[in-house]
């Protein structure tokens, strides 16, 4: 143990450590700048940022447990992790607790967790153990598709939550782990041809909701009271914001309630309007030190499998970013998806952290011990 | 120590690309963070201020209008607006359902009103105008499950007579589009109300005050979180009319049914006591906002109950109108006190037959019996003599063919035919022919009632025409004079004492043994005329003009009835009865 604490602190990755850190503390101030005058019970104003606090915590905890378990031990485990992630997510179909039409929570004791965020992580730990076991396989196109079908099967299972933005995330892991493992981009230029000739079929299956999204990303103002409203308030937010902000604590539409979910969905037009560009480009750079930290490592893994293992987590985080940033500026529809570390959420705080875990564990075991 | 890893090269230089990849994304990302807050920054930071700083508008409440001894005439109420804010509202469908049975609107309609107003969600949206007591305490009593549902108190004017001197008063409405580009802003902007018509029209001004309001930080949910700005509303300045209620609605009463108007003024001050106009329209449809169907109806009656008679319209005069041939055939020396003309029955004058309405002719005339008798003989006689140039002249002093600048819009002027104005709108010639008619107020001129009416009250004053107006006096909210209408000269002419002094015993005569008779009163020396004018639209329109006391005259009045028949009959009657009225004598 003691070696093992010697070999930690002399390959640790420190800035990435530090990145995620500086982060943690950065989505606790900007979440107490947009919760402090919401309304909770007994008003205690600190009551989101003690949760959120907790949540990091927990998920410090689980990071620490994910970086001393060697990953090679993910060669045995990986499918009985897979099957476990199925299971959690049967049960949310039929014992989960829904809020606003969906079904996401199940319950331990007094708190709800998201069975689909730790399906991310058991996605990513699965799909490396089995790309990198079938590498050469690959190659046959009908041995391709398998882990089509694997993935496939969580994201119906998340889609009947529904759940249409995590069900993307997953979709977004596979792709970039099978283009990262080197399958032909024949393969995967196929893939996305039919996915582009499946959207008018799986246009049939969409909720009138998720329909609605889609249509008004393309043209918000259609319904600026409705589905267009958090985009264009999210745009005036994050563009009034302009240089430096309006300061922490004075951001007009945030601090107003304009800003709808800006604790959640929203939080980075809550950044983008209090702390200006200067704000936003903080973040987007230790975004950016996090994800070449991640891609460094799977470069400098010692196998296949902690490589694809460090791609999949850094796909998890990247897909995350880009989606809710490009979502907050208009770019692209509002699918939902939290921002990494920043947005509030017990189940996706811990998630994020053991994502990072899976890094710092493939750095740490580059070496043979 | 270190074994070298067995990550194989093409997943090494895929990773090369997922890192390009991240890259560019990141760049993307970047730029669009630098377009939105560095570059349009500016413009975003005033939407960010505009999103939460409203303005609210306080309206003035109108001034009041009272009659001439300060009773209350027109006044304001408050009226309660039901609308809906969209941006409050969870579930319109549902809202409307629930609502639709309090206020008898379709549920359908609601969501419609609704859905079609698009500007801002925070702006409530007028559902039910001027909402019934019981179904207002129905609302507030269900409130909770009526979440976006806001009752908001409007001023309404309220005209407490209803069809009451209507024309005169005139109404208020929302300001149109036209009318906007007019006056524009910062003055007005779209949902002010405004005077459309009658003296609300005319004292819009004074009647309106200033709007004040109210600049407030809100939430999102429209919530007021502070006020910045306050600025109370000036409430606009009463006026106090120179109409009795007692004597217009006398009158009104007298007219009804009939279609005309009358006038009664004091010829001393030019002061308005009476304008009747019928056929009449209750001013508080046009404050409730009309209804389409209400308008249509009042706007295309056939006896035109919006048209103010008195004011807009124009008429053919008769006989009245001799008083002017007298008059100037008597300064032009044509005439005089002792010329007798024949009269017949009819006179050949430049080729044509003209006829007295006595078919057996009056006999000898002198110019006192001829007004008396309302002979056309005589006064054809005395226009052939005068010729269209002198009589135009004397036409012109008059005053005819102007506005007399009452103090309400849209006046009209009417037609002073002269021989230019015969060639510019007929292209023909003038005819002697068209002079003789003319004597007898026929042919193509065409007066108001309020010209006619200053007619007699030059003869009343002897030359000097004060103002028509209504307006005595405007008073500020708390009582205070703030502008007494002082009487003004609106015209002096200067004919010969003598000439006045037949003229005046023409009219009396007229009362006493000619065609006014039915004007008379024996306590009261009343003089007048009366005029029977033929028009292409069918029956005759019947004329009566005079004053009284004879000696020191205090009122002047003029009946008109359109299409009423013969002025002896059916006008000097009324003006009686009006004068009797004024006069406090009982019959």
């Amino acid at each position: 143990m003691k070696e093992k604490l010697d070999r930690l602190t002399e390959n640790l990755d420190f800035s990435l450590l530090f990145a995620v850190l500086f982060l943690c503390f950065y989505a606790l101030l900007v979440l107490y700048s947009s919760t402090r005058l919401a309304t909770t019970e007994g008003g205690d104003p600190y009551f989101f940022v003690k949760r959120q606090s907790l949540w990091a915590l927990l998920g410090f905890i689980f990071l620490t447990i994910i970086i001393f378990i060697d990953y090679h031990n993910l060669e045995r485990y990986s499918k009985v992790i897979y099957f476990g992630a199925i299971i959690l997510l049967i049960m949310v179909i039929f014992a989960g607790r829904s809020t606003y039409g969906a079904r996401r929570w199940l319950a331990i004791g007094p708190f709800d967790f998201q069975p689909s965020e730790f399906a991310k992580i058991a996605l990513i730990a699965f799909l490396a153990d089995f790309l990198s076991k079938n590498k050469p396989k690959l190659d046959n196109f009908f041995y391709y598709l398998l882990p089509f079908a694997y993935t496939g099967l969580l994201i119906l299972l998340v889609f009947m939550q529904p759940d249409l933005g995590t069900s993307l995330v997953y979709l977004a892991i596979l792709i970039i782990m099978l283009f990262v493992v080197g399958v032909k981009i024949k393969y995967l230029v196929f893939t996305f041809l039919a996915a582009l000739f499946s959207i008018p079929v799986l246009w049939i299956f969409l909720k009138d909701y998720q329909k609605n999204r889609l249509i008004l990303f393309l043209n918000p103002n259609l319904d600026p009271l409705g589905g267009g409203y958090n985009v264009i308030q999210s745009r005036i937010a994050i563009g009034s914001g302009g240089f430096l902000g309006n300061g922490i604590f004075s951001g007009l539409q945030s601090q107003l309630n304009f800003l709808p979910a800006q604790h959640t969905d929203f939080i980075f037009s809550v950044v983008g309007e209090e702390l200006g560009f200067v704000g936003t480009i903080l973040l987007l750079g230790f975004y950016a030190i996090i994800l070449w930290r991640g891609i460094k490592i799977a470069l400098e893994a010692r196998d296949l499998l902690g490589s694809l293992l460090a791609a999949g987590a850094v796909s998890f985080l990247f897909f995350h970013i880009v989606v809710n940033i490009g979502m907050a500026m208009g770019m692209l529809p509002a699918t939902g998806l939290p921002l990494p570390f920043l947005s509030y959420g017990g189940s996706f705080m811990i998630s994020n952290l053991m994502v990072i875990g899976i890094l710092l564990n493939v750095e740490l075991h580059k070496v043979k011990w | 120590m270190r074994e070298s890893s067995t990550v194989p090269e093409d997943v090494k230089q895929r990773l090369n690309w997922l890192l390009i990849f991240v890259i560019i994304c990141f760049s993307i990302l970047v730029i669009s963070l630098w377009y939105l807050q560095m570059i349009k920054g500016e413009e975003f930071k005033e939407r960010a201020v505009e999103n939460c700083i409203r303005s609210l508008v306080e309206d003035a409440p109108r001034g009041r209008i009272y009659d001439r001894q300060e009773e209350l005439l027109v006044t304001n109420r408050p009226a309660v607006v039901v609308s809906i804010i969209p941006a409050e509202v969870d579930d319109l469908e549902k809202l409307s359902e629930r609502l639709s049975r309090i206020i008898s609107i379709s549920p359908e309609e609601i969501s419609q009103i609704v859905k079609n107003y698009r500007e801002n969600p925070f702006k409530p949206v007028k559902i039910l105008d001027d909402c019934k007591t019981n179904k207002i305490v129905e609302i507030e009593e269900r409130k909770d499950e009526l979440k976006g549902v806001v009752l908001e108190v409007k001023p309404r004017r309220d005209y407490l007579y209803h069809d009451f001197a209507a024309h005169s008063l005139g109404y208020v409405g929302e300001i149109d589009k036209e009318e906007l580009q007019r006056f524009g802003n910062p003055k007005f902007q779209g949902g002010d109300i405004i005077g459309k018509a009658g003296l609300e029209k005319y004292y819009d001004d004074i009647l309106r005050g200033e709007k004040g309001g109210k600049e407030v930080e809100v939430d999102a949910l429209g919530q007021e979180i502070a006020t910045l700005l306050y600025q109370k509303p000036v409430p606009g300045k009463d006026l106090v009319l120179t109409i009795d209620k007692d004597l217009q609605l006398f009158g009104e009463n007298l007219f009804f049914g009939k279609k005309g108007s009358i006038i009664v003024s004091d010829p001393n001050s030019g002061e308005i006591l009476a304008l009747v106009n019928r056929p009449s329209f209750n001013p508080n449809i046009f404050a409730n906002g009309i209804s389409n169907s209400n308008w249509q109806r009042l706007s295309s009656d056939a006896d035109y109950p919006l048209t103010n008679r008195s004011v807009q319209g124009v008429y053919p005069p008769g006989s009245i109108f001799k008083v002017v041939t007298a008059i100037a055939a008597l300064e032009e020396g044509v005439t005089d006190r002792k010329r007798k003309i024949y009269c017949s029955g009819s006179l050949e004058l430049a080729g044509q037959v003209f006829t007295c309405w006595k078919e057996t002719g009056h006999g000898s005339l002198s110019i006192v019996d001829a007004i008396a008798h309302s002979c056309n003989i005589y006064f054809y006689t005395l226009g052939k003599d005068l010729g269209i140039e002198r009589f135009n002249k004397y036409m012109q002093k008059l005053g005819l063919g102007e506005k007399t600048g009452i103090d309400l819009p849209a006046e009209a002027v009417g037609i002073i035919p002269s021989a230019q104005w015969k060639e510019r709108e007929v292209k023909e010639i003038w005819f002697p022919g068209d002079t003789i008619n003319l004597s007898i107020g026929q042919g193509y001129l065409l007066l108001t009632s309020l010209q006619v009416h200053n007619l007699i009250t030059t003869i009343a004053t002897e030359g000097e025409i004060y103002k028509l107006h209504l307006v005595k006096k405007i008073i500020s909210a708390d009582g205070k004079t703030v502008k007494e209408i002082k009487p003004e000269i609106y015209k002096k002419v200067d004919f010969s004492p003598d000439t006045f002094q037949i003229i005046k015993e023409g009219l009396r005569q007229t009362i006493l043994k000619g065609t006014g008779w039915r004007a008379n009163i024996k306590e009261l020396a009343i003089a007048g005329k009366t005029g029977t004018a033929q028009n292409p639209q069918g029956e005759t329109h019947a004329w009566f003009i005079g004053f009284a006391p004879y000696e020191n005259p205090e009122v002047c009045i003029t009946v008109f009835i359109e299409n009423g028949g013969e002025g002896g009959e059916a006008a000097a009657p009324i003006a009686r009865a009006m004068l009797e009225k004024y006069f406090n004598i009982e019959n």
